[in-house]
């Protein structure tokens, strides 16, 4: 809302300077966003919350001032000299849709005078932003940025029947508005009509047959109050928003509707001279009483933390247009003006003698009780996470979390359920909620690659959306990694992490058929019998897919499965202070034998001694051992519980298992 | 010549013979060293030797035991120094010509980098947290009870119109009606108190998604923290001075908050708050006393309890304090960006 500072004074003498105006109506709730000059006067411009429509108007920011600096308000009384015809002799008005429309006012002034206006308003207007058209027009407009109500003046003439049928438009209705474009139209928009057609989107624009024009001598002023709901769709979906769509949406005083009507007419009976017949024509729906509202004293201070005194909240109250109805000791009872439909409750009463006593007057510095608080052990466990993977050096990505169709449809390991879609698109195209983090990390990837980033290790913690077949859809809290190295690269890393979260858990794989992972280099992970995840390489039809050009191995993980084996408080066991002894082992086996299954053998055949099994690396020598057979090197480490182990007792251990895996797999110990 | 001269000249000798053994890097400069200290001919020992007959007579004992023990240190430091070259840096035995260079690069290991966003969100919970707020998490995906209704936002409200929010069309219609992505994280309030007797101190923080179209200080998808706290007996000064903690621990100094009133449904009354920061007054976020309307609807009664609630976007949290100036690169996730923080 621009306002201009003198006509501001008009209705309240203000003493202070423009500044400290816009400070305390700043500090009241009109949030001052700039001031500009326009010849001698300023366009201070104000923010309007929804809430307060009765600031769209400059009376009512003068009366907020009139409040904040005590100085007295003084508003027109609109009285326009009426003539002897009665309006119900020149013009009928019907609502045929009094959802659409609440109530409708006219005013018929006769023997107008179109032609400019004088400098006083054309200059008030241009403060404002709005440009001079002819008396009439100018004259609507004034009226409108005077108390916020909207008006529309009518050629008489032009109206078909001299009437009005205020109605709901049929589907497909045509409508030539007073841009000179035709607009069609829908049902539930409300139109005004003559008898033969629609000659006004009603709240929103004119139309263009009925419009004042330089030969217009009687004039139909329409003073009405529309429902908002139905303005602010027909607004949105013609994308036709105005000064008077913007208030109806937000809601006029049902009060001041007539007294707008008179306003108009009176200016128009003096700037553009005519006859005003007698009487209004005023249909639609009775105004409701307002219930009185109780304010109690005491309530200031529970909600505020402050007292005020409880003459101080009966002025501010009247001040700001209530009426009081009853008061003690104890309480004040009111009722709400008619252009401050947001005050109904007790609450809303606390906040007006609030704002305008001052927050300043709240103390900043009141003692708040402690209170205990924890760290989720979601955020422990995260954090944890987060520490071994930036060790491990990967950074960590922030990704969007509704996707493209072709990312969503790239890599869903966790469901074959059809992504959740939104209506409308969050980014370009992007509609799918992510059912993986992986293609997003990948299109990560690719920005790096394009900027020759030569180390791309990313991750990211974020959740992932899976259908439910009722309630909420799932959120899973998943991790997703990618890296530049290959897949034992990245599976040490999980092994850490795993390792990190809880030493005694064992990591499994599981083949798995993922698409863009290598069918080979790629698993499950598993932990205990849950699912933790999968990890792969990247096949060169998924980098082509993503445009990346070089080999990339990617993991998606679970947090929550991460969450449930995490062990957030370990205990302490006593290490064992014998020495402890090694011995390499080197073992010609069959190429299937997987390490998983001779570890385990070395496990089961070695005894208490054996402290860890450390693989060192396969080697190949087809020549001396034939095809299909592989060297695994492997170190174990042991020490024994009751004293320091000799050469003697460490070979005895090793001699067993190299018998077990033997025996159980064919295995033949080198050198 | 006085035993005291001849003993201060050996020391001298001593010291001086020492610091160039240890500086010679290679067998040249050793050579040259010893040249200087131990050469039979015009060697600096040779010469003090020499000066052993001008000492006192009685003095002869004591200043020959001396310079013995000058002279073995000497030849010590000779070859502690040619031991040195011979096995170490040069990379094997006999003659090199390599000097270790301390000026070469370490071996950086290389560390990941939490993301801008993490940070600011990991103090402002660790802010809160010495406040006595805890974290409370709830769903993205919300349906319009906690996303609207119970936060005091009425079916005719624009801000429930289709073309504000993501609203989702899932195979199974929600027992709740339509679905959405959260437009804000005050949904967690709704569900902490629904499940929480009061008293309720809590912070949820979080992705919210509105439709906007991405500019530089805009994206459809961003972070925000919100604060609740009912109990009997809040008020507004508690909300103010929770505020002024709030601020002062994240900037680090005296800050002080003033309230200017602004409109939120969930909230009455409803303020802007601001943080004066170097003289000036900079927005921090919205805040307010919870509506009676929002602690009936999770079954609190208005006149037992009071609570405040207040927001604000992480983004721009991150990006003043880090001079970031296009929300955009915040999700771009190149990492020569995130390398910065």
């Amino acid at each position: 809302m621009i306002v201009s500072w003198n006509w501001l004074k008009d209705y309240v003498a203000l003493d202070a300077d423009p500044a400290e105006v816009e400070l305390r109506l700043m500090m009241a709730g009109l949030n001052h966003e700039g001031t500009e000059k326009v010849g001698d006067d300023l366009a201070i411009d104000l923010e309007v919350t929804s809430n307060r429509p009765d600031c769209l108007g400059h009376i009512g920011v003068a009366r907020e001032a009139s409040v904040l600096f005590d100085a007295p308000l003084s508003v027109p009384k609109a009285t326009p000299r009426e003539g002897t015809a009665s309006v119900s002799d020149l013009t009928k008005v019907r609502i045929d849709c009094p959802d659409l429309c609440y109530r409708y006012t006219a005013r018929v002034i006769r023997g107008v005078k179109i032609g400019p206006s004088p400098d006083w308003l054309t200059n008030r207007l241009e403060t404002i932003g709005i440009a001079a058209v002819s008396n009439v027009v100018d004259i609507t407009n004034y009226v409108l940025m005077e108390c916020g109500q909207p008006l529309h003046a009518f050629d008489l003439a032009t109206l078909a029947g001299a009437e009005i049928i205020v109605r709901g438009a049929t589907k497909g209705e045509q409508f030539v508005a007073i841009d000179h474009k035709t607009y069609e139209l829908s049902s539930g928009t409300c139109v005004i009509a003559d008898a033969s057609r629609a000659v006004a989107l009603g709240g929103v624009m004119g139309g263009e047959v009925t419009e004042v024009s330089d030969s217009t001598t009687d004039l139909l002023i329409e003073s009405a109050e529309f429902a908002p709901v139905s303005i602010r769709s027909t607004a949105r979906k013609l994308n036709l928003h105005s000064p008077s769509s913007y208030r109806f949406e937000r809601g006029v005083d049902p009060e001041g509707v007539d007294w707008a009507s008179r306003r108009c007419c009176e200016l128009i009976l003096d700037l553009a001279g005519g006859e005003l017949a007698e009487g209004v024509i005023d249909v639609g729906r009775d105004r409701t009483a307002r219930e009185p509202v109780v304010l109690h004293f005491s309530q200031l201070e529970r909600i505020l933390g402050i007292n005020v005194a409880p003459e101080e909240v009966r002025r501010i109250l009247a001040a700001l247009g209530n009426t009081e109805t009853a008061t003690d000791s104890e309480k004040v009872q009111v009722t709400g003006p008619s252009w401050r439909r947001d005050l109904t409750r007790e609450i809303d009463l606390i906040e007006e003698v609030a704002r305008i006593h001052g927050y300043d007057q709240i103390p900043e510095d009141a003692a708040v009780p402690m209170c205990p608080s924890h760290r989720t052990d979601d955020d422990r466990v995260l954090a944890k996470v987060r520490n071994v993977l930036t060790g491990a050096g990967f950074d960590e990505a922030l990704t969007a979390s509704v996707v493209r169709e072709a990312w969503s449809d790239a890599f869903s390991p966790w469901t074959d359920t059809a992504a959740i879609q939104s209506h409308t698109p969050t980014l370009k195209g992007a509609d799918r909620l992510r059912r993986s983090l992986v293609p997003s990390l990948l299109g990560a990837r690719r920005v790096n690659e394009s900027v020759s980033n030569p180390t791309i290790e990313l991750f990211e913690t974020a959740r992932i959306y899976l259908s439910s077949s009722n309630g909420l859809p799932r959120e899973q809290r998943t991790l997703a990694i990618s890296t530049g190295g290959d897949y034992g690269t990245l599976k040490g890393v999980i092994e850490t992490l795993i390792k990190t979260l809880n030493p005694a858990c064992h990591l499994d794989v599981q083949a798995t058929r993922q698409a863009f992972l290598d069918a080979d280099k790629s698993c499950e992970l598993r932990l205990k019998d849950q699912l933790l995840g999968f990890l792969g390489e990247v096949t060169p039809a998924g980098l082509k897919a993503f445009k990346l050009r070089a080999q990339t191995t990617i993991a998606e993980l679970s947090l929550e499965t991460l969450g449930a084996i995490a062990n957030l408080t370990p205990q302490h066991v006593d290490q064992n202070l014998f020495p402890a002894t090694s011995r390499d082992l080197n073992l010609i086996v069959d190429e299937p034998l997987r390490w998983a299954e001779l570890e385990s053998t070395v496990w089961k055949s070695s005894g208490e001694c054996l402290e860890s099994v450390a693989y060192q690396d396969i080697y190949r020598d087809t020549k001396r051992d034939g095809d299909e057979k592989k060297r695994l090197l492997f170190s174990i480490l042991l020490r024994s519980a009751s004293g320091t182990l000799t050469n003697k007792e460490a070979d005895k251990i090793r001699d067993a298992i190299v018998a077990a895996c033997t025996q159980q797999h064919g295995a033949k110990l080198l050198g | 010549m006085a035993l005291a001269d001849f003993i201060q000249q050996l020391d001298d000798i001593s010291s001086a013979a020492k610091a160039a053994f240890d500086a010679a890097a290679d067998s040249d400069s050793i050579d040259v060293a010893r040249i200087d200290f131990l050469g039979a001919k015009n060697g600096k020992l040779k010469a003090a030797q020499k000066g052993l007959g001008s000492v006192d007579k009685a003095d002869k004992p004591e200043a020959g035991k001396r310079f013995n023990e000058v002279k073995n240190q000497v030849e010590a430091a000779f070859q502690a120094a040619s031991d040195r070259v011979a096995s170490g840096g040069a990379g094997g035995a006999g003659k090199s010509a390599e000097i270790f260079d301390p000026t070469l690069p370490g071996k950086r290991p290389r560390l990941g980098h939490l993301h801008p966003i993490t940070q600011t969100i990991d103090e402002l919970k660790d802010i809160m947290g010495r406040l006595g707020f805890s974290v409370a998490d709830g769903p993205e995906i919300e349906d319009e009870r906690h996303n609207f209704e119970a936060l005091n936002i009425p079916a005719d409200h624009p801000a429930r119109d289709p073309l504000e929010n993501f609203y989702l069309a899932t195979a199974q219609k929600s027992q709740a009606g339509p679905l959405l992505l959260r437009s804000q994280t005050s949904t967690v309030q709704i569900r902490v108190m629904e499940e929480t007797p009061p008293p309720v101190r809590i912070i949820s923080l979080g992705r919210v998604y509105r439709p906007d179209t991405a500019d530089a200080t805009h994206y459809p998808m961003f972070h925000q923290i919100e604060g609740l706290l009912v109990d009997t007996k809040v008020t507004m000064a508690d909300l103010k001075s929770v505020l002024r903690l709030f601020a002062t621990s994240y900037l680090g100094h005296d800050v002080h908050v003033r309230f200017r009133p602004s409109f939120f449904p969930f909230t009455e009354p409803s303020v802007e708050a601001d943080m004066s920061w170097n003289d000036n007054w900079i927005e921090f976020g919205g805040a307010g006393m919870v509506d009676p309307n929002v602690l009936s609807a999770v079954g609190y009664d208005p006149e037992e309890v009071s609570g405040f609630a207040f927001g604000l976007g992480i983004e721009r949290l991150c990006m003043r304090r880090h001079n970031i100036t296009d929300i955009r690169d915040l999700y771009k996730n190149d990492v020569r960006f995130l390398h910065q923080f």
